[in-house]
């Protein structure tokens, strides 16, 4: 199996999605593209993750904008979209007297499986997620961590395009967590499923996704690849072996007129175009200075994540 | 010789999908049996099969009468077929009790109703799914048994006579059936809209029937208002239609209780419920 192949259609594309609950505002002018491979859509509890992912399934029509999933209007397409959809709910109170293979051979069958096709990929899905020992057992009896998995499960065994997962790591301890989050990682690049997951966990999504849509307050305050985000600063980094070396570059940036931070070993440089790399490798060669790291400032997702929220 | 274990790995589906139909055929399929207890421990199988039983011991009571002791029920000892309602009328309430509280407040405690408005089913194509498990199980008991009876009866030379006379009980049978059963669908899912706790939603449906009839009673028997009081009567009011769909009085006078106000109530009581479990659920959250 193979990571989901890049389509030229992006899997989902809100333009000015307005979301209005009575006199509350759950999303508001929310404008963002989705392409395949594994996005995370990132906010704090009550930015609008749920409502986005709810509409995402057609369960709510926008009060104003457009949304496409799977290039076509979710709400309107309804079932036939919903067909192609896996979802993984946030919440672990699963039926407790339903066992697991069960569970997930029904969900398979409301997702148009015939009944022998749905009972085979039911107990392939659970053995995929781990659970093959355990899938004749109630829900009721299992961890918060095998819900979860369950939950997983349900969602992949019908062989959907892309699945939605609210916040899947949930409830899990630190071994839990990183187990869940390796196996969603293999089913978007082992299983070739597309994935949508919401989290206010800022380091699962940079440990797992290949995009981030970050949403606050009902809008999106940024998106796009890791990568991308993550290089948004315009700044070189240098990290030199003495604190004095660093000094000493930094006191040349000065006399050069380069605006520039000192840190310790470090002097941060702006701007970020060769020339900026040029005249610092210059200014720590003057300077007598050993560099240890001259590079582009990574910013951690959280960083970009602050910066957005002000 | 030996074995080797072969890693499936993930497998796509390309055949087709039976979309909507489908998932609401799985959805009433796995409802009926959830509340029947299948593939559940032997004491949810418990309530559901008691009460259907009891509903069919009347039934098989006057059956063995009718073949074994045949002058008995040649003296007009065997019920009419719309007094049969009338004898299993805790069962009906008893089952609706249980089944529709099962059916509903499940779905939503557990988080159910997301996955399930996650397929291709949506609130509407979901309610009318379990509205038609929760009237298919109601049949069983409003039906079944009457329809035992009336084909036994017959076979027995009890029955009326003539093909068309036949048909026209059948036609009579089926339609005092279709009603009662929706009329205690209709209730018992309102009911079972308003809250997610099976418990909570049991003891609301029996308090509604059981307070309906005391408070009907209160009214006509006990301070003598209106006889139209009666059809606050939420058990008696459809038993009572039911003779009137059959052509015959019943117990209540047709001077005090004309059939239109007993259909009227009926149907008004029916669509009122079923209108209002269909607000409840547009304006229900799911997501979460």
């Amino acid at each position: 199996m193979s990571a989901p192949n890049p389509s030229p259609t992006p899997l989902a594309v809100g333009v000015d999605v307005v979301k209005r609950y009575g006199s509350f505002t759950a999303l508001s002018g929310a404008t963002f593209t989705i392409h395949s491979g594994i996005t995370g859509l990132l906010g704090a509890n009550g930015a609008g993750k749920t409502t986005l992912l709810g509409m995402f399934l057609g369960l709510h029509a926008p009060d104003e904008g457009t949304l496409a999933v799977l290039g076509v209007d979710p709400y309107q397409a309804g079932a036939d979209i919903r067909a192609h959809l896996g979802y993984a709910p946030e919440h672990h109170t699963l039926p407790g007297d339903v066992l697991a293979a069960d569970f997930v051979r029904h969900v398979a069958e409301l997702h148009g499986l015939p009944k022998a096709e749905a009972t085979s990929r039911a107990s392939d899905a659970l053995w995929l997620v781990g659970l093959g020992e355990e899938r004749f057992r109630p829900m009721g009896t299992m961890s918060t961590g095998q819900r979860q998995r369950v939950k997983l499960a349900q969602a992949i065994a019908h062989d959907p395009t892309l699945i939605l997962l609210d916040e899947p790591t949930d409830g899990l301890d630190p071994v839990q967590r990183t187990d869940m989050l390796h196996l969603i990682r293999r089913v978007a690049t082992e299983f070739g499923i597309n994935v949508i997951l919401s989290s206010h966990l800022l380091d699962e999504v940079e440990q797992i996704c290949d995009a981030a849509v970050i949403i606050g307050d009902g809008r999106v305050l940024t998106e796009g690849s890791i990568e991308d985000l993550r290089g948004t600063g315009s700044d070189i980094i240098v990290e030199l072996e003495t604190v004095d070396a660093a000094a000493a570059v930094a006191s040349q940036l000065q006399q050069l007129g380069h605006r520039h931070q000192h840190l310790e070993r470090v002097v941060i440089v702006s701007g970020d175009d060769e020339s900026v790399f040029d005249i610092t490798r210059d200014v720590c060669a003057a300077a007598g200075a050993g560099i240890e790291r001259l590079s582009r400032r990574r910013f951690s997702l959280e960083d970009v994540f602050l910066e957005q929220l002000g | 010789m030996t074995a080797e274990i072969f890693d499936r790995g993930y497998r796509r589906y390309d055949g087709e999908r039976t979309g909507l139909r489908g998932a609401a055929k799985t959805l009433v399929t796995h409802s009926i049996q959830r509340s029947l207890g299948l593939h559940r421990s032997a004491r949810h199988k418990i309530i559901p099969f008691a009460l259907i039983a009891f509903a069919f011991v009347p039934a098989l009571v006057f059956l063995g009468i009718a073949a074994f002791l045949p002058f008995v029920a040649e003296e007009g000892f065997i019920p009419k077929y719309s007094e049969y309602y009338g004898l299993v009328s805790a069962m009906l309430f008893l089952f609706i009790s249980f089944v529709a509280p099962d059916l509903l407040c499940n779905d939503r405690r557990t988080g159910m109703l997301g996955v399930y408005l996650a397929s291709p089913l949506n609130r509407n194509t979901y309610l009318v799914s379990k509205t038609a498990a929760v009237f298919t199980l109601m049949l069983i008991i409003t039906l079944g048994p009457n329809f035992l009876f009336f084909a036994a009866l017959s076979l027995q030379g009890f029955g009326p006579g003539g093909f068309f006379a036949v048909l026209k009980v059948l036609g009579q049978l089926l339609l005092s059936a279709v009603v009662i059963a929706a009329f205690f669908t209709a209730i018992g899912m309102a009911i079972s809209s308003t809250t997610d706790r099976k418990g909570t939603a049991t003891a609301g449906t029996l308090g509604a029937f059981v307070g309906s009839a005391a408070i009907s009673g209160l009214l006509v028997e006990g301070l003598g208002y209106s006889t139209h009081f009666r059809l606050l009567n939420l058990i008696a009011t459809p038993m009572q239609l039911a003779p009137r769909i059959f052509g015959e009085p019943g117990e209540w006078l047709s001077s005090e209780n004309p059939s239109w106000t007993m259909g009227a109530a009926v149907v008004a009581v029916t669509a009122g419920c079923a209108s209002f479990v269909w607000y409840r659920y547009q304006k229900m959250s799911v997501t979460r």
